[in-house]
């Protein structure tokens, strides 16, 4: 039950790493905004998810997922409203025509 | 490799990462930026929280510190795009 959970763990913590790679590295606010959309939830999700695993099945564990309900349906929401936002503020997407 | 020594190698992790994205938040080209790696950041120190907690060897309190933190992150990011947006053009 380590192991799987320790498992978990360390594959979260690659998708946390890529979105935090993909918030520096990427070109533009909307595909940063893209980087820590997806990978970040997905990142938190198995975080959360290895820790479940690993406490057991008593309280802390159902709080575990109840922090992984909230970070799905949170997560996506609030990336959602700045790009709206933005969008609505006339910020550009990046072409490489500009260039 | 005992679990204790993981969540210390994840809490270091955390914080190299956390460091990481303020180089987003401080130079960032528009507003929105920075406001994205302040969620990013946000994110993550949900999960330091409860690592920290295991460490601690109490997780059944830090997991409802970590639940106030995440429900207070995502209020605070909503509340603050609502009111720096649609306000016409793009501020730096």
């Amino acid at each position: 039950m380590k192991i799987l959970a320790s498992l978990f763990l360390i594959s979260g913590f690659f998708f946390i790493l890529v979105a935090a790679i993909g918030v520096i590295r990427l070109p533009d606010f909307y595909t940063r905004l893209h980087a820590s959309g997806k990978s970040e939830t997905l990142g938190m999700i198995l975080c959360f998810t290895g820790l479940a695993i690993y406490e057991g099945f008593n309280l802390t564990s159902a709080k575990h997922l109840i922090i992984v309900i909230f970070i799905l349906l949170a997560n996506p929401i609030g990336t959602h409203i700045i790009c709206r936002e933005a969008y609505r503020s006339n910020l550009k997407p990046w072409t490489r025509k500009e260039e | 490799m005992t679990m204790d020594s993981l969540f210390m190698g994840l809490i270091i992790g955390l914080v190299v990462v956390i460091f990481v994205m303020l180089y987003r938040v401080f130079e960032g080209p528009s507003v929105y930026d920075r406001l994205n790696g302040l969620g990013v950041i946000g994110t993550d120190t949900i999960l330091l929280l409860v690592l920290i907690g295991y460490i601690d060897k109490r997780p059944d309190m830090f997991v409802d510190i970590a639940i106030s933190y995440a429900i207070l992150g995502f209020i605070s990011l909503v509340v603050i795009a609502k009111y720096i947006g649609g306000k016409g053009d793009i501020k730096k």
